[in-house]
């Protein structure tokens, strides 16, 4: 599903961020990610969902090959990969319904057809009293869980997860390891960075560990 | 529940461009109405001027004047083509020259004579066998009016090319405009536009949550820049209207706007095609900015 082989990554001229990150995920697989502040976790998921593209090394994504991807095929590379971002990156004039059905419409799905399922998944991260407030007003632990809601709603079959439980109160955020994990029981692959030591012991989960820009499988 | 607009309606407002484009069309319309203006008038003169001629009989020596004129009219009122010669006697003769004389009495002056030929413009005589039969008569000369003519149509095409000239430096400045607009929306909406990308929206479909906008700004412009035109052609219609004068651009522009109902119709087809136009650069300027922004924006 993901290979990096030797993946090195820079901005502009700047030094290095990656060096030689090297691994592979299968489908099914559950990561996950670990190391201090600025070892590069959010840089080497950002080459994970096509928001940066390696400036040396080989990515491969769904057997394409990221570098030598047009611009025009990401789209349904995209579609098949949900991402909860560390800032939640939420739309301040949707509300938090709409946040959560926007992966939905855009794949050009019709309102009808996706309103249970987002009412449904909003019930369960405890939104559905809050889908038609807008996030300027909802908590962090609130804005959380609508952008872990919106990175799942489109049943991706890989879920990149930056710090998604950086927010929530160690009861939430068990809950939503057991939503990670039903996920990837269901075959959706996982890979989620994180710093709670405590979230990973509880998954039992293999762990890559990021430091300094280099890769280790613990 | 409808949802709500995926780009919101005030992030970067085109109030701006509705202004100026509505400034750029009025001033389409403007070169418009001269466009109509100019061909309405040049084809006014020439159907004018391409149905008479004028021959002129100088005073010439051993010759008798009226003799010649009358000499002169038989010959042209017997030509095939003609149907009608009308000879302007003395005072006429003089009354035209009066611009250059003044209105002292000519005599003793050669004054020429002059004789007014209408011809029938279905089946025109032939101007060279013409030139010729008059040649027997002394001190004539006929006149076709064909210089002027073509000075009239030099005028004219000039004219007409300026006001293209115009409306295609409008065109190109609107749609500099438009590009300039369309990337302070992208820029204003930088981090919705990344999100949508992030979550497989397609340019497209980005471009078509946003050109939508500024199809409205075109229609609105236009519409605005038009009642503008027509309201200025109305104005200086009724400004003029008191001064009893038949030209000049008071009589021009009522023209434009009240004549007969087959060219009125022409003049405002023409002149309601500036908001047709105005909304087609606006949304076309506008998807292809987007398009090519949105392909370099990862």
């Amino acid at each position: 599903m993901l290979r990096l082989e030797n993946v090195g990554l820079r901005y502009g001229d700047g030094p290095e961020i990656l060096h030689d990150v090297s691994f592979a995920l299968r489908t099914g697989d559950f990561y996950f990610l670990t190391g201090p502040s600025g070892a590069g976790k959010s840089s080497l998921l950002k080459l994970l969902f096509l928001a940066l593209r390696p400036t040396r090394g080989a990515l491969r994504i769904f057997g394409e090959d990221v570098g030598s991807l047009s611009h025009s095929k990401l789209p349904p590379i995209r579609r098949r990969i949900g991402v909860v971002f560390q800032e939640f990156r939420l739309l301040d004039h949707l509300s938090t319904y709409d946040n959560v059905a926007l992966p939905l419409r855009v794949a050009g799905k019709s309102e009808a057809s996706y309103r249970r399922d987002v009412m449904d998944l909003l019930d369960w991260v405890g939104l559905a009293e809050k889908s038609s407030d807008f996030p300027p007003v909802l908590s962090g632990g609130e804005k959380q869980r609508a952008a872990i809601a919106r990175a799942v709603i489109a049943k991706p079959q890989l879920l990149l997860a930056d710090e998604p439980t950086g927010n929530v109160d160690p009861v939430l955020a068990k809950r939503l390891l057991h939503l990670f994990l039903e996920l990837n029981r269901l075959g959706t692959t996982m890979l989620i960075a994180t710093h709670d030591k405590g979230l990973v012991r509880q998954a039992e989960r293999p762990v890559l560990h990021l430091e300094q820009g280099s890769l280790n499988l613990q | 529940m409808k949802p709500g607009a995926i780009i919101p309606a005030n992030a970067a407002s085109l109030t701006s461009l509705t202004v100026t484009m509505a400034v750029m069309c009025y001033l389409a319309c403007l070169a418009i109405g001269a466009l109509i203006l100019v061909d309405r008038a040049v084809t006014s003169w020439t159907s004018g001027l391409a149905r008479e001629m004028t021959i002129q009989v100088r005073v010439v020596r051993n010759a008798s004047i009226p003799e010649e004129v009358e000499k002169a009219r038989a010959i042209a009122a017997a030509f095939p083509g003609i149907i009608e010669v009308d000879v302007l006697d003395e005072s006429e003769g003089a009354r035209l020259l009066e611009p250059w004389l003044g209105t002292r009495s000519l005599e003793g002056l050669p004054v020429p004579r002059l004789l007014r030929i209408v011809t029938d413009t279905d089946s025109p005589p032939d101007v060279v066998a013409l030139e010729n039969a008059i040649s027997e008569v002394k001190g004539a000369r006929l006149d076709t009016h064909q210089k002027w003519e073509a000075e009239l149509t030099r005028m004219a095409r000039a004219l007409s090319a300026v006001s293209y000239a115009i409306l295609f430096l409008i065109s190109i400045s609107a749609v500099a405009i438009v590009v300039f607009a369309t990337r302070a929306v992208l820029q204003a909406n930088r981090h919705i536009v990344d999100l949508l990308h992030l979550v497989g929206a397609r340019d497209g479909y980005i471009a078509r949550q946003i050109d939508g906008r500024f199809l409205r700004t075109g229609l609105i412009s236009g519409f605005i820049g038009v009642g503008l035109g027509l309201f200025t052609f109305l104005l200086l219609g009724l400004v003029g209207s008191g001064s009893g004068s038949e030209g000049g651009v008071a009589a021009a522009s009522r023209g434009l706007l009240f004549s007969t109902p087959s060219i009125a119709i022409w003049s405002y087809a023409l002149l309601f095609a500036v908001p047709l136009a105005a909304t087609l650069i606006c949304l076309i300027t506008a998807r292809i900015t987007l398009m090519r922004r949105l392909g370099v924006v990862t």
